[in-house]
């Protein structure tokens, strides 16, 4: 973007001639013959990335006493018999994030590499486990980056790692409706070796390596969608848990404890039954368990829910296999929650990773490393991912920490800018996700 | 993934942090906001929570994690949806002046309630039926100079009285292949100059006026998928600075956007319309 900064006459009045011959170029907007009459100094509009426009120029103008007058612009409501007046002018403002948005980490602990989804720029970043961006240090780099039209990726909540296979399972979450598998050495605009056609809304993945079966929550309608591990194309589910006895309300994260045959799901508590008007209901956040073989309208055999478990918008989910200790990514809890595997009700979690030292900033993804005894956190609000000891509690500093943007980056944590209002009391722009 | 309603500054650019961010569960919003409303006169926000067919209201300065001032949600609402595909629930627009809410609903509906409702409400109208000709993602706003509601359908402008009820036709219908009236997530009218502004075929955002009906071309129109690589979803309009916005993001069927970037919010200075 052409920088345009107060005071710099030479710089603006170079961007006004780039207007002059571009709106010149225009004949179907701009009649007549063009003068150049002045050359005046930019305004300060307070923003380096500015574009100057002929509204900002001068808004209020009449035309003759306007700089853009000597292309007698036309009227568009003159056009009414004629055809459509096409505007080419460039834009004034963007706002972009121009740094990856991490949505969920996973690591491959054979091979000592940290995956990291991004939604921002639709890849998948792959670092070295001991990677360490040290305050004062640049970002750091990637060893590959998995990334273009051909790999499928789009935007993506979860990425997994097959620790025997090293293959890359990734989901997608809004417009693509699928579950891709790479090779472990995949790398830039690589085409996934296979893909599995889901359900709208699909979130995060869990495995049973004893079945070789692959969990899918599905937000909503909510569901547990449990395929072949193998599965590809149209291949339908093994089976559905779903139905209003199973509890499952705007589902998001899940994790399997392969020793007790437990599944866990937790919930954001949004709720509804599509097909009939007026059901939708709220309720506080859950996690909820299941036996491993649950199978349509089944109840959870127990379900952590209430004040005490700090739960606000939890992401995906992660057990320690030695332990059974159930790790939450609480999103806008700004933390890191474990449970005991047995928990129920009204619970508070046995160790909260929480506080100004951990650098946890909008937590969504997280991954329990029981090899080298850490948990590792994705973060979106600041383009990182950070890694505490396993048994970690209260307000630790990370280990290490993964940064691929500049320090104290604020992200915009955007995930899909569908729409936006403007607010003309504040002179704000509203954007949801 | 983060259901997040992010204010930014007008003037916000690249990487600029928003001011204030509405999150968290007891915001009580859900994915899937495909449109939403900013009250001017009430200074409110207005946005469904579509999982849970609900309309939840805001205080115009909400910030964190602050819960709605009322929640319209219930069996008497008739709200239903949100069936993926169908875009129904996932969309509401505000008439201040006249204090109501319109929402689309299951099955091609515009639901209308007042604005001051709260809890289990009926609705005060329901347009729609196979003469309205309101059929899939469906997107309104009202002028309330002119007492018309504009409905965006199937790459139609269909025009109504405002208090237009039940099954009834539109009286006038923006449609055809020199109209490139196309369908978007949300469209604005911008009554003092009497314009109609939303997405045309093509990549383009066009100004249409409101007396226009049948196969009639915009009466301007800005190439935004040419000049920017991204296709509108979502326009909103400052008419005081005389600018358009609009939401962006991509999708691998139709936008992979040159700069790699997903998201954005591009404004264009468009004095003309204004």
């Amino acid at each position: 973007m052409r920088i345009v900064r107060h005071g710099n006459l030479l710089a603006g009045a170079a961007l006004l001639v780039l207007v002059f011959f571009s709106l010149s170029t225009a004949p179907r907007l701009w009649r007549g013959s063009a003068r150049l009459i002045s050359i005046e100094q930019m305004p300060d509009v307070g923003d380096a990335c500015y574009r100057p426009s002929h509204a900002d120029l001068n808004p209020s103008a009449a035309p003759e006493e306007s700089l853009f007058s000597a292309f007698e612009p036309a009227s568009v409501h003159a056009q009414d018999s004629g055809g459509t007046v096409d505007v080419t002018r460039a834009p004034v403002r963007h706002i972009v994030d121009t740094a990856p948005i991490y949505s969920s980490v996973g690591v491959d602990t054979q091979r000592d590499e940290v995956y990291l989804q991004d939604s921002n720029m639709w890849s998948i970043r792959v670092f070295s486990r001991l990677d360490n961006a040290k305050p004062g240090e640049p970002p750091t780099e990637p060893r590959r980056v998995i990334r273009g039209p051909k790999t499928g990726l789009q935007f993506n909540s979860c990425v997994w790692v097959d620790p025997a296979a090293g293959d890359i399972y990734s989901v997608e979450n809004d417009t693509g409706d699928i579950i891709v598998v790479y090779p472990r050495e995949a790398t830039g605009d690589a085409a996934p070796k296979r893909s599995l056609k889901v359900t709208h809304r699909a979130y995060a993945i869990a495995t049973d390596e004893d079945t070789k079966e692959l969990f899918l929550s599905v937000q909503f309608p909510p569901q547990i969608a449990i395929y072949s591990k193998t599965a590809s194309g149209n291949d339908r589910p093994l089976r559905l848990i779903q139905g209003p006895n199973t509890r499952l309300a705007d589902s998001h994260g899940i994790a399997i404890d392969s020793k007790n045959r437990l599944l866990f799901v937790n919930n954001w508590g949004n709720i509804s039954d599509l097909k009939v008007a007026g059901t939708g209901r709220f309720e506080p956040p859950s996690i909820s368990v299941y036996p491993l073989n649950a199978d349509g309208d089944t109840p959870p055999l127990r379900v952590i829910q209430g004040p005490k478990t700090q739960l606000d918008w939890p992401g995906s989910m992660s057990i320690d296999p030695g332990t059974g200790d159930l790790y939450v990514a609480n999103d806008v809890g700004q933390s890191i929650l474990v449970f005991h595997n047995g928990d129920r009700g009204d619970v508070a979690p046995s160790r909260v990773i929480k506080g100004p030292n951990t650098r946890l900033t909008y937590p969504v993804g997280v991954f329990v490393d029981s090899k080298n005894k850490e948990v590792w956190a994705s973060n979106m609000g600041n383009s990182t991912a950070t890694v505490y000891p396993l048994m970690a509690n209260g307000d630790v500093p990370p280990l290490r920490t993964i940064r691929s943007a500049e320090e104290n980056k604020e992200s915009l944590r955007f995930g899909k800018t569908t729409a936006l209002v403007y607010d003309s009391k504040r002179e704000e722009i509203l954007v949801p996700n | 993934m983060h259901p997040q309603i992010a204010a930014f500054a007008r003037l916000a650019g690249e990487n600029t942090p928003p001011v204030r961010v509405l999150e968290g569960q007891k915001t009580l919003i859900s994915r899937t906001m495909h449109g939403f409303a900013y009250d001017a006169i009430h200074d409110e926000i207005v946005v469904t929570s579509p999982l849970a067919q609900a309309i939840l209201t805001f205080r115009g300065g909400a910030n964190g994690e602050e819960p709605p001032i009322r929640v319209i949600q219930g069996p008497h609402t008739q709200i239903q949806g949100d069936y993926p595909g169908t875009g129904a629930n996932d969309r509401v627009s505000v008439d201040p002046v006249n204090g109501e809410y319109y929402m689309f609903s299951t099955p091609n509906t515009i639901l209308v309630f007042d604005r001051a409702a709260n809890g289990d409400v009926a609705p005060k109208r329901a347009l729609g039926g196979p003469d309205t000709l309101i059929s899939g993602r469906s997107a309104s706003a009202v002028d309330p100079t002119r007492d018309l509601l504009m409905v965006n359908s199937s790459n139609r402008m269909l025009i109504f009285d405002r208090t237009a009820n039940g099954n009834v036709k539109p009286k006038a219908i923006i449609q055809g292949p020199k109209s490139g009236m196309s369908t978007i997530e949300s469209f604005q009218v911008y009554p003092p100059k009497g314009l109609i502004i939303a997405a045309a075929q093509g990549g383009y955002i066009g100004a249409w006026s409101i007396e226009d009906k049948g196969d009639a071309p915009p009466k301007t129109r800005i190439p935004v998928k040419q000049l920017t690589g991204y296709d509108p979803l979502g326009i909103a309009i400052d008419p005081v600075h005389k600018e358009i916005m609009f939401s962006a993001a991509a999708n691998e069927r139709t936008v992979r956007p040159p700069s790699g970037i997903m998201n954005t919010v591009i404004t264009f200075s468009w004095p003309e319309i204004f």
